[in-house]
């Protein structure tokens, strides 16, 4: 987790919740409970969150704050989950989402 | 439904100062927040405030986020989390989803206080992973503790690109440059300077040409503009990223405003579509009020101040307070943010090239242009002195509403008068004795201690210093110059850590006595 | 102020530039050329642009792109975007799900 901010010159350490464990595409990733799903996964160092209907392109984090809606994924079979303010818990399963389907293009 | 005195959307520091004000005036206040978090954007602004004692100045921004929420809770003021407001109908008439559930009240009186939300810059490959607005870069590293990225460039040189470049430095991102298409830094100097002498490249009059990169940011584009802001050819410059980040300004979040059927306009001054409101900040529908950014964009430390206006008035609207303490009341709230309202960054100065301070002293281009003043401009400020002993030297430059300096020295060396926006100046009768308050009291850290006399031939400056790790007594490392190049050797004689310097730690390093006036920032020799 | 919708206005031909096929609308994936293009077929409003396109009509409802949009928009017709009427703001402010819209009233906090 080296994304993680161990010590910070102002805010000190960061108080977390229970650590716990997430699927993210069948790939078993820590994070912590009740943070954003968004963040583990920034942590977890993923980048892509989903790729676009029309164009196939990627998406992930761009606002972080729900509004721009660029980070969305299937979160536990529903799609078009805002991950940045969704909060984490144990065994949640995350997925890519391709259009609003877990399955790549070529498979849909 | 159920009904409340006053309806508050928003929690941030708008939003909870006016709940304040009403609670204390024996209103029932109830505020909605969407976030998980209340504050606003004061739990990300982790930098000292700027202003005076009454806009607490000196203050962080999350510390007065904590302060108001104590307050309201006090009151009594509810406020609910995660609960979004989706819409605002006749009557006054509130729809929020709470959870998986919609509920509806009714506000004797609202006030909307939905903040901004930021604007956006379009280039090729803006949609790729990895290009994000400064808000999230905030968000990820000061509420959820991770990294937006390991090497960032910044798009952005207002306040907010300056201050979240600085506070990726103190997270421990590399910021690779700080880009704007603007000729000029818009933001304050002083915030500029804290990122420059950290090494951080400034281009100005540059832009993104593009992003990067198949799947995610790998590399970033930039390029000189002219003055219609068209690309230079041949100004091309690449840099190695994996984070760009746009801070490329703010626009109100008054969709709300427009739902209820106020009046708007199209303000470019105030950020874009606002509601028409009279001073007290009462829309165009009776007992529809609103403050902070949704009515205009401007500082948190405003913010407020607009807040506690328009609760004030909507106390007095629902008839539990009579006009004369609304008026009276308001004069004071006026003078506070007339005084935020003064200067330089003024809002009708916006834009505008000023080439003097209002003592007359030239404005450092170099500042507006690199981020930093140049060692040729930097003797023509007043805070910056030379003198036997230890001493303050002040690099503050521009006229901004800000006075803790003046307050913090217990000798009252520090003199900034009754004109919050005065350049400090040295008072040459008082004796310095080197506590170093003013130092860590510097929203800006703009003040340096200096002792050119220390030992044969060898000088101290003390920096305040907010990284990790905190460098050790007798560490040896380089002094950086006001660009962040190496100037000299340096070796850490004293680091002092104090709970009133509120995590500003003084470091006190030992350079040639010629590189005094020069060192200004430090790094230990890895 | 004086709102435009003037259909004396003459855009005058489209002619193609190179970044038309930059996305503007993030979440409905409409480019600069489609908004470009559909001003000089004669939508000049952004509510026309909006239900011609679905630019703003996506997951977000215009929070990135209604100040992007306005801008080329007024670009093409050589006025100011404050002179542009802005799309209408309407209810949910944020994405709803339908049944969460049908389910009313809790127990109130």
């Amino acid at each position: 987790m080296s994304r993680r901010i161990a010590e910070h010159p102002i805010l000190g350490v960061q108080e977390k919740g229970e650590k716990v464990t997430f699927l993210c595409d069948g790939e078993i990733l820590e994070g912590y409970e009740g943070e954003p799903i968004a963040a583990a996964l920034r942590a977890a160092g993923i980048m892509k969150h989903r790729y676009t209907k029309k164009e196939h392109t990627p998406r992930g984090i761009f606002c972080a704050i729900g509004r721009c809606t660029d980070c969305v994924m299937i979160v536990d079979g529903k799609p078009n989950i805002r991950t940045c303010v969704t909060p984490l818990k144990q065994g949640m399963k995350v997925q890519t989402q391709y259009g609003v389907s877990p399955k790549p293009f070529e498979k849909q | 439904m159920k009904r409340y005195d006053l309806i508050v959307v928003g929690a941030g520091p708008s939003g909870l100062s006016a709940a304040i004000e009403g609670a204390k005036r024996g209103l029932q206040v109830v505020v909605f927040d969407e976030n998980e978090k209340p504050g606003g954007q004061l739990f990300k602004q982790i930098h000292k405030f700027f202003g005076s004692k009454e806009h607490k100045a000196k203050i962080r921004g999350f510390v007065i986020g904590e302060q108001l929420l104590k307050e309201a809770s006090e009151l009594g003021v509810k406020v609910v989390l995660n609960a979004t407001v989706t819409g605002l109908y006749m009557d006054k008439e509130l729809v929020v989803k709470i959870a998986d559930t919609i509920y509806h009240y009714k506000g004797d009186a609202i006030l909307i206080a939905t903040g901004a939300a930021e604007n956006m810059v379009t280039f090729e490959g803006w949609t790729l992973p990895g290009v994000i607005g400064a808000g999230a870069a905030q968000t990820m590293m000061n509420l959820h503790g991770v990294k937006p990225g390991n090497r960032i460039l910044m798009l952005g040189s207002g306040n907010v690109g300056l201050v979240v470049s600085f506070q990726l430095l103190q997270c421990g991102c590399e910021v690779a440059a700080l880009v704007d298409a603007a000729p000029r830094v818009g933001g304050y100097g002083v915030h500029a300077a804290k990122v420059a002498r950290c090494g951080v490249p400034f281009y100005l009059s540059h832009t993104i040409v593009k992003a990067e990169g198949e799947e995610c940011v790998t590399g970033v584009t930039i390029a000189e503009v002219d003055k219609k802001f068209q690309f230079i050819p041949g100004t091309e410059k690449h840099f190695d990223v994996d984070t760009i980040c746009l801070a490329v300004g703010l626009s109100p979040m008054s969709q709300l405003l427009k739902i209820a059927g106020c009046e708007m306009e199209d303000n470019p001054k105030r950020g874009g579509q606002v509601p028409i409101c009279n001073e007290y900040g009462e829309t165009s529908i009776k007992g529809i009020f609103v403050a902070g950014d949704v009515s205009g964009v401007e500082e948190a430390s405003s913010a407020m101040i607009e807040g506690r206006i328009a609760g004030i008035a909507a106390a007095q609207y629902l008839g539990y307070i009579g006009i004369e303490e609304l008026e009276e009341k308001f004069e004071e709230n006026k003078a506070a943010l007339e005084g935020l309202r003064q200067g330089m960054f003024a809002p009708e100065n916006r834009g505008k090239l000023i080439e003097r301070t209002e003592e007359g002293i030239p404005v450092s281009m170099n500042l507006l242009t690199k981020g930093y003043i140049a060692e040729d401009e930097i003797e023509r400020y007043p805070g910056v002195t030379h003198r036997a002993g230890i001493h303050p030297v002040m690099e503050c430059s521009q006229n901004i509403p800000c006075n803790p300096c003046q307050d913090a020295c217990p000798r009252h060396c520090i003199q900034i008068g009754s004109h919050i926006t005065s350049l400090p100046v040295v008072d040459e009768s008082a004796q310095c004795v080197g506590c170093g308050l003013c130092v860590a009291a510097c929203s800006g850290q703009a003040i340096f201690l200096v002792q050119e006399d220390y030992e044969p031939g060898y000088g101290t400056v003390t920096i305040p210093y907010e990284f990790l790790p905190l460098p050790q007594k007798g560490e040896k490392g380089y002094g950086l110059d006001r660009s962040g190049q190496r100037v000299c050797e340096a070796q850490v004689m004293e680091v002092k850590t104090a709970k009133t310097f509120d995590h500003t730690n003084l470091l006190t390093i030992r350079v040639p006595v010629d590189m005094v006036g020069k060192a200004r920032f430090y790094r230990k020799i890895f | 102020m004086q709102h435009i919708n003037d259909r004396a206005i003459a855009p005058g031909t489209f002619i193609p530039e190179p970044d038309d096929d930059r996305i503007i609308c993030r979440c409905e994936e409409v480019t600069k050329g489609e908004i470009r293009r559909a001003v000089h077929e004669g939508m000049y409003t952004i509510t026309e642009i909006r239900r011609y396109l679905r630019t703003g009509m996506g997951l977000c409802q215009g929070q990135t792109c209604a100040r992007l949009v306005k801008g080329i928009v007024a670009k093409e017709l050589g006025i100011s975007p404050a002179e542009l009427i802005p799309a209408t703001s309407r209810a949910p402010m944020r994405p709803v799900e339908m049944k969460v819209l049908a389910k009313e009233e809790g127990r109130h906090v």
